[in-house]
């Protein structure tokens, strides 16, 4: 909510008092980050304006600006901004203290919770083991849009935190941040020339003061009177316009307009934003664009996501690092590098670890890993292509106190997909087969990781197919691999789950309905931006 | 007549808004005992919220009609 009276007019007042409230590191003996208001905006708005009528009866003043921010404010950051403007100290202060005494009585404006400074650790919920015996019949498989809302709705924001703006870079803004001025904060010269009043007819003006970018020097220029500026100084004050010095003759302290321009050559106080207006929203990706706006704004140390901690286990006895020459029966590991890589753009540190396939071996193992399994925000696990991988895999996540909330969808590739959840924490037990990996990630794990980050969650888009779509039809729905150039969506040639060569150059998944054996080129289809489309 | 709530009331109700067909005008009083039946849990909270109709605090005047917005307003906690 932010409520913005008239600004103080230049004539009368001689007292403009300002207070700003600033979110304190401690509430209610807690460290906290950040605190989150509640408002109800109509009523607020209307006590802000009866309070301060009713108060400037005894204590008469020219004009008011009042802020309040909802929402997430961060520790350090102001809250609610006052300005009064009066003619004289005594009664802007005498307003001022009055005003905030009564706003904290009868303004419907609430702090609705804090944010604690850190993110806690999660205790393991020790008795939420649900998972079916091994050897009981699986449930029925979720579909695709099933899954997708599934995933969605169980996982949960990580507690945001304060960070510096160069470690903010790639992750997503958790709070919305406002210009806390006007923008620029005053009319500002865009040429280096003689700023002269907007419609002063003289053609000759007397240069009465010289105003360098950093300088500030207020005055009220005269008809006939110019002040020398440099681009980007800040003009003395408001309704000027500056003649580019291209187009004026200097003598001494004099000069002489030759030319006329109709453009002011100037950038007007609050173009760019006014004081309290949005600038950049909650769940954004702070790209250079964004922190650089950060930066101008002053929020110096944004909200944002932690870094995601993932940990990733390969299992499978066939697979070998990619450095090795396989013996028949063996294949090398490219799902370590895909995974991976495709976690790059959720900024988050990746864990990795090879797990033997005999289950009291991998529990070992596990149990010697340097890194923590608490410390995990996200677990996945690659299946080997053996038989009994997915027992394998339930039982590891079972075993780390996961509870699954489903182990099938009716997709191909990734059919054998499982999602479980252990308090605020994810794991996917995902599909051996390369392709199956590709795709499981674009719509299970990206899914996860946009809750869990905060940003909004991975949406199917509409293209036309710029090739036709032939295959045997499949009972299940099909996610498969396409190019997205210029002229459409062109279908890339699969033949098995375990095909590399099939997504190598895909940057997006067609969705492909059930029992459709083939589309005719020019037909809308929906898809899945992926692999580098990702950050499209 | 929709009745709105704030803060802390959410949790008590589970919703931040409902509708209320009330066939006649209701003071503060009425009103409350209206709530109370909906959300009997509201009753520990009465002593310090505040009625507000049409985005003004209540007095002891004050009718709720069927058009109007009704409002809890818990202690205010802003600045």
């Amino acid at each position: 909510m932010a409520e913005t009276l008239p600004s103080p007019p230049p004539g009368p007042a001689g007292a403009w008092a300002e207070f700003r409230g600033i979110v304190r590191a401690q509430e209610n003996d807690q460290t906290i980050s950040a605190l989150e208001y509640e408002a109800y905006p109509a009523m607020a708005e209307r006590e802000i304006r009866r309070l301060l009528e009713e108060i400037a009866v005894r204590h008469p003043c020219l004009a008011t600006t009042v802020i309040h921010r909802i929402g997430i404010v961060p520790v350090g950051e102001t809250a609610v901004y006052v300005g009064v403007a009066a003619k004289h100290r005594g009664a802007a202060f005498a307003l001022l203290a009055e005003f905030m005494d009564r706003l904290k009585q009868d303004v419907p404006i609430w702090k609705r919770r804090s944010l604690p400074a850190a993110p806690t650790a999660i205790p393991l919920p020790v008795n939420s083991l649900r998972v079916p015996p091994a050897g009981q019949p699986m449930a029925i498989p979720v579909s695709l849009a099933e899954a997708m809302a599934e995933i969605y709705e169980r996982s949960k924001p990580l507690p945001p935190m304060p960070v510096s703006l160069e470690e903010a870079c790639g992750r997503i803004l958790r709070q919305p941040v406002c210009a806390p001025e006007d923008m620029p904060s005053c009319d500002r010269s865009t040429r280096d020339g003689y700023a002269i009043l907007q419609n002063d007819a003289q053609n000759e003006f007397r240069i009465v003061d010289v105003v360098h970018a950093a300088d500030w020097k207020p005055r009220q220029l005269q008809s006939g009177e110019a002040a020398r500026v440099a681009t980007g100084a800040a003009l003395p004050c408001g309704g000027l316009c500056v003649v580019m010095q291209e187009n004026v003759e200097r003598k001494g302290d004099a000069i002489k307009i030759l030319r006329r321009e109709t453009v002011l050559n100037l950038r007007r106080r609050g173009e760019e934003a006014k004081a309290g207006e949005p600038l950049l929203q909650t769940g954004m990706r702070l790209d250079p664009g964004k922190l650089a706006l950060l930066a101008s704004a002053g929020c110096a140390q944004p909200l944002v996501s932690p870094r995601l901690r993932v940990l990733h286990f390969t299992t499978g006895d066939e697979i070998i690092p990619p450095g090795k020459i396989p013996q028949p029966g063996q294949v090398r590991d490219s799902n370590s590098i895909l995974i991976r890589s495709l976690l790059q753009k959720f900024s988050g540190t990746v864990e990795s670890a090879h797990l033997p396939e005999d289950f009291e071996k991998a529990k070992a193992e596990i149990s010697n890993f340097k890194f923590q399994i608490s410390n995990a925000d996200v677990v996945l696990v690659s299946g080997g292509a053996s038989v009994g991988e997915k027992d394998f895999t339930r039982s590891l996540l079972a075993w780390l106190r996961f509870e699954i909330v489903f182990s099938q969808v009716n997709i191909r590739p990734g059919k054998p997909l499982i999602f479980g959840t252990n308090g605020n924490r994810v794991a996917f037990g995902l599909p051996g087969n390369p392709l199956s990996h590709f795709v499981c990630f674009h719509f299970a794990v990206a899914t996860a990781l946009a809750k869990l980050t905060g940003e909004s969650a991975p949406k199917f888009l509409r293209g036309r197919l710029s090739a036709p779509f032939v295959d045997a039809a499949c009972a299940r729905e099909t996610l498969w691999p396409a190019q997205l150039g210029p002229a459409g969506l062109r279908p890339l040639p699969w033949a098995s789950a375990g095909d590399v060569t099939s997504f190598a150059t895909a940057n997006a998944l067609l969705r492909i309905p059930a029992r459709c054996d083939s589309l005719e080129s020019g037909t809308e289809v929906d898809f899945l931006p992926a692999g580098d489309m990702l950050d499209a | 007549m929709r009745v709105l709530f704030f803060a802390q009331l959410k949790d008590v109700t589970g919703c931040d808004s409902m509708e209320l067909t009330i066939n006649e005008p209701l003071n503060s009083d009425q009103l409350w005992v209206a709530l109370l039946v909906k959300f009997p849990a509201l009753a520990k909270h009465r002593a310090s919220v505040r009625l507000a109709c049409n985005s003004e605090y209540a007095g002891p005047q004050t009718q709720f009609n069927q058009a109007d917005e009704a409002a809890l307003i818990p202690p205010v906690s802003g600045g």
